[in-house]
């Protein structure tokens, strides 16, 4: 059954106020255009769960975010997102831990386990304030161990390289959280950079990280993850995202023309080239590799 | 001064780099953080090194040498690599003990070697915040050796840090590490800054060796430190970058000057 939708569909009927949010990407091939419509439709009081998702600071700049899941949070306010929120009295409270403690809690999340085991952050001074780090001891040798709670998203956006119709969705090339954060996601939003016949994902099934029947919507976009970079489609500008929606002014001039002042990502596209030097997304085209194709067949 | 000066031929940040290559073995699998960590491991592997294997967090496994990156996560050192995963993935190898040799940067570094990256005064009502672990606890709980590289003034050297991040040799007693779960056999082995490299004797840092080539003196060190360090009975002068290595930096490792006295220079567009 196919799921297509527009984008504004998708973030509308899937995402709520309230949600715990993950988002996928660890700055490769991040939703970006996913976070933009979010913003856009002014979803607020998010919880978001995510490692390294450099585009998510328009969402906590906007006031959307009441809470952070990380590993990382940049929470220097001379970044503006961070300022203004804090202005706003809207600064997010950061539920910290390490980057393989969002991957383990995400990991029992996937795996339908109230809690993981795991060696690390014991021994640090985050358990002392995240109530969903403790130590415990092992049931069959005594010895003490660390423990994460698990995390079960109420929706997952990832951005992927190909999906087909139903939702069966392929991404390549690194991983970061994407694999044990979408999986333990209740709801599933896919955003592809294109959509390919179902024998397409077929021939090549072991690339698919999440099944059609785990996906509620599938939303084609290309350049959906700029401006971070994605496997075999484009390089990215993340630092010029920052510069962009780093200082005050850059960063009110992004939203107000770039979010606020477009309908879609489509128009923000043409918008982005617009504001930019001529060539600016010539810049991003790589020069493709192809691998030996894998032989199936039977 | 500040054991800054930029000679003719090479600044603090080059010793640093290059110290910290000292550091990497033959065939170390070494988990490596953005900045001087990435100058480190890809000059080893341009020199006695060529055998170790790179590992980055995003889920990077490579073998091969790459341009260096903007960013952890790029095309560039993504393409060719030998294996991509993710973040568990690359932590379970990390955990189950095959990752030999960690890099990691601080905020503020103490007596024990714990790092703080979370926050100067009170959690809750911060003077100064910085990012927080990312993957540096896990480095430090999961590596046998890791080797913490930041700049160094008295600040940043308390006796005792604001907050542990991740977890060095704790109150430096013995066991206290695997007590609180952490595995065995792991934990810092060494400290590099712009002023000296420091190692660890019974859990405590000592000066091992002190920049002498960049202008640093044991007094100058000493003088940046938060309690009245030790200094091993072998304490020597750094060991200085030689012209090959300096060469290999510049041409082969940093060829378009990304990372510049420790720092990344500004994009004038799309990433490496």
């Amino acid at each position: 059954m196919s799921k297509v939708m527009t984008m504004k569909e998708a973030i509308s009927r899937f995402v709520a106020s309230s949600d715990i949010l993950f988002l996928s990407g660890m700055q490769h091939g991040e939703p970006a255009a996913a976070i933009h419509e979010i913003v856009r439709q002014k979803i607020d009081h998010l919880t978001l769960v995510s490692a390294l998702v450099a585009t998510a600071n328009l969402l906590i700049g906007e006031g959307l975010v009441d809470k952070m899941v990380t590993g990382y949070a940049a929470q220097d306010t001379r970044a503006y997102s961070l300022a203004k929120a804090k202005a706003m009295n809207r600064l997010p409270v950061f539920e910290e831990c390490s980057h393989f403690g969002i991957s383990m809690a995400l990991m029992a999340g996937q795996m339908g386990v109230p809690f993981l085991p795991m060696k690390s952050q014991v021994g640090s001074e985050m358990p002392k304030y995240n109530k969903n780090i403790t130590s415990m001891k092992c049931p069959f040798t005594g010895e003490t161990i660390g423990a994460i709670r698990a995390i079960n998203p109420d929706v997952g956006i990832i951005h992927v390289q190909r999906a087909d119709a139903d939702g069966n969705a392929q991404k390549w090339g690194t991983m970061g959280v994407d694999t044990e954060g979408i999986n333990a996601s209740r709801k599933v939003i896919v955003t592809t950079e294109k959509i390919v016949a179902s024998d397409v994902i077929r021939r090549d099934a072991n690339r698919t990280i999440i099944p059609a029947f785990r996906v509620s919507a599938v939303v084609e976009q290309p350049f959906g993850a700029h401006p971070m970079h994605l496997a075999g489609c484009y390089s990215g500008d993340m630092w010029g995202y920052y510069f962009d929606t780093g200082p005050k002014e850059n960063y009110d001039t992004y939203v107000e023309k770039l979010v606020y002042g477009v309908k879609d990502w489509d128009e923000y596209l043409k918008k982005r080239a617009e504001m930019k030097p001529a060539g600016y997304f010539e810049n991003f085209k790589i020069k493709p590799v192809k691998s030996e194709p894998i032989i199936t067949g039977f | 001064m500040n054991g800054n000066n930029d000679n003719e031929k090479y600044s603090a940040a080059d010793q640093m780099a290059v110290a910290g290559a000292h550091q990497i073995r033959p065939d170390d699998v070494i988990y490596v953080g953005l900045g001087l960590p990435f100058l480190s491991a890809l000059l080893a592997k341009y020199t006695h090194a060529p055998n170790s294997t790179i590992i980055i967090e995003n889920g990077i496994v490579r073998s091969t040498v790459f341009d260096m990156p903007r960013a952890t996560d790029t095309l560039g050192s993504q393409f060719m690599s030998d294996q991509l995963s993710g973040l568990f993935y690359i932590n379970t190898l990390g955990q189950s003990g095959h990752i030999t040799t960690g890099f990691i940067g601080a905020g503020q570094v103490d007596r024990y070697g714990n790092v703080n990256d979370t926050c100067v005064g009170d959690y809750r009502n911060p003077v100064h915040r910085w990012s927080g672990s990312g993957g540096a606890t896990d480095v430090i709980s999961f590596c046998q050796r890791t080797i913490t590289m930041l700049r160094q003034n008295k600040r940043r050297f308390p006796e005792k840090v604001d907050f542990i991040t991740c977890p060095g040799y704790l109150d430096g007693i013995k066991g206290q590490r695997e007590k609180a779960g952490i595995p065995p056999g792991t934990g810092p082995s060494m400290v590099i800054t712009d002023l000296a490299c420091y190692t660890f004797e019974n859990g405590e840092m000592v000066v091992k060796s002190v920049h002498s080539g960049v202008g640093a003196t044991l007094e100058q060190v000493k003088a940046e430190v938060g309690w009245d360090i030790k200094v091993a009975a072998d304490v020597k002068d750094t060991r200085p970058p030689t012209d090959e290595e300096i060469k290999i930096l510049r041409e082969r490792v940093d060829p378009k000057r990304i990372w510049v006295g420790g720092k990344r220079q500004a994009s004038k567009g799309q990433e490496d």
